[in-house]
Order: structure tokens, then sequence, then C-alpha cells
């Protein structure tokens, strides 16, 4: 079964490190967001099956994507890969909905690790 | 500047290099800077706000730059292209980030990371700032960090929303 993610990060470098992540991990369907308003915009357009998303971005927020997208009723598994390492962050993280949760910087392996946990999930 | 605030950006550069890009990284000294700061080819600037506000500036030589973008993307890299922009970026922003978790009682907020290309570039920062300057070096060259962070008034700080 095809796997759909999509990848929402301002850093075109960050995203690649995601996507090689994600390829790893056995998904083929990758559309990338190049901030947190094109986040939205792309996942109202299809369905996904994977969310990643990066939380300092301009437009809209990580957190702020994530909000919408449980607004909505998604159940989508959603993987936080940020900066915002302190308690407070995280909490407000998954009082909002997500996932999973990786504080750069990271292990390529602990990135992969998570997509292929929530994948097959 | 507190000396204390210094530490978690020295743990948070040493962290970035060692994990992200496989590269072992070492501090060459310690001083207070001038508020005019000249540069390297390449520069990150991120503001950071809350309990303490100020701005980390860390400027890269050009090799630093490209070798730290092949070794985040894979690939050779020859002139400063958009990748290496976004590196630089990244790393300053994951450095500050990673040093504002270690400051957590300072409730600080991040801005977004802006890069400024170009030899000979300097950076002033505000006449009250005085930025401590970190020099590194590393087996591509050499790299500077430096830290302004002042405390903000008791109630003027803005907390991480």
């Amino acid at each position: 079964m095809s796997i759909k993610a999509l990848i929402a990060d301002d850093s075109g470098v960050m995203r690649k490190i995601i996507v090689r992540a994600a390829t790893a991990a056995g998904i083929s369907e990758i559309t990338e967001a190049v901030d947190g308003a094109d986040a939205i915009a792309k996942f109202g357009q299809e369905h996904f099956d994977l969310v990643l998303t990066d939380w300092n971005m301009p437009n809209k927020s990580g957190l702020e994507v994530i909000q919408e997208i449980r607004d909505t009723g998604s159940t989508v598994p959603i993987i936080m890969v940020t900066t915002e390492g302190e308690k407070a962050s995280v909490l407000q993280a998954i009082q909002a909905g997500v996932s999973d949760y990786l504080t750069k910087p990271f292990e390529a392996d602990a990135l992969l690790a998570k997509i292929e946990k929530l994948s097959l999930a | 500047m507190r000396a204390e605030y210094i530490n978690p950006f020295i743990e948070a550069t040493v962290d970035v290099f060692k994990t992200m890009l496989g590269c072992e990284v070492e501090r060459t000294g310690l001083a207070v800077n001038q508020t005019f700061c000249p540069q390297f080819d390449i520069t990150g600037i991120i503001g950071l706000s809350g309990r303490a506000h100020g701005d980390v500036v860390i400027s890269f030589e050009r090799d630093v730059a490209l070798k730290a973008t092949e070794a985040l993307v894979g690939g050779t890299c020859g002139e400063i292209t958009e990748d290496v922009v976004d590196t630089v970026g990244e790393l300053t922003n994951m450095i500050a980030g990673n040093a504002k978790t270690q400051l957590e009682s300072l409730e600080m907020s991040l801005a977004l990371p802006t890069v400024i290309v170009g030899h000979n570039h300097s950076i002033r920062f505000p006449s009250k700032v005085k930025p401590l300057s970190l020099p590194f070096q590393s087996k591509w060259g050499n790299f500077n960090i430096e830290v302004g962070l002042i405390e903000s008034p008791v109630d003027a700080h803005i907390v991480v929303g």
C-alpha cells in the first residue's frame, strides 16, 4: 500500500533531510510545504497518511498546523521536528494533538525510527 | 551579559556540529566584543525574546559553510547556493534553539533566522548590549559565535505562546 506524507518546513535543507528519511522508510509519495499556511492548504487538497512539521515557520506555526488539522477531525499521525525542546513547548504540542516529537539536533536513525513507527501504525 | 548564559551556547554548538554534521569543533577563545563586529563570509542571525532578549550571530568561513552543507544534504558544494544559505540558517536556528532549551527559566522564544552573504560585512548590536564572542575551529575552518543577551524589564517579557 502506498503511504503519502506531507512535510512542512521553511528550510529547504531540512525538508531534504526529512524527505531522505521518509524515502528510506519506504514512503514513496511525498508532498512538501514551505510554511504553515502552505501545509494547511495542501492538507485540505488530498489525503495524507503522515504529517511531519517544523514548529517555527512563517505565516502559520507548526503548532497552528497541528491545531487546524485536529480541528478538521483528522487523526493522521503528526510528528513535530523542532528546536523547541522545553517541557512547556512539548506539553503545548501534546495538548494540540501531536503524535510524536523530535528535537533538533537529531541522529538520522532517530528520525527514521519515528517515521517507520508511525507510518506502519 | 551574565556569564552563565554563555555555556549553553558552547554546549549547543558542539552538540549540533557533532550530531548533525559528524564534525568535532573546539572553542579557541572567549572575548567581550565591541558593538562593531566584523564577520566571515556568511552569517546567520537569530533573535531571542523573553525574560532575556537579544541576538545570536554565527559567522562562518566560506569553506565551513560549504562543507557543512555537503555533510547535511550530501553531494558536493563549490559555491554559496540556496542550500548553503539554508544550512547556515538552520545551524543558527538549532544552536540558538538548543541553548534556549538549556536556559528554560528565561522563557525565551526564537525568531526566524536571517542569513547575510558577503565578505567583510559587519553586524552592530544595540549599544546596551555587550556581546560575548566565541571563536571556534573545525577540520573545515573557523567560525565565530556572538551572543548578546540582556535581561528584559520584569513587566515587558514575552512568554512563549
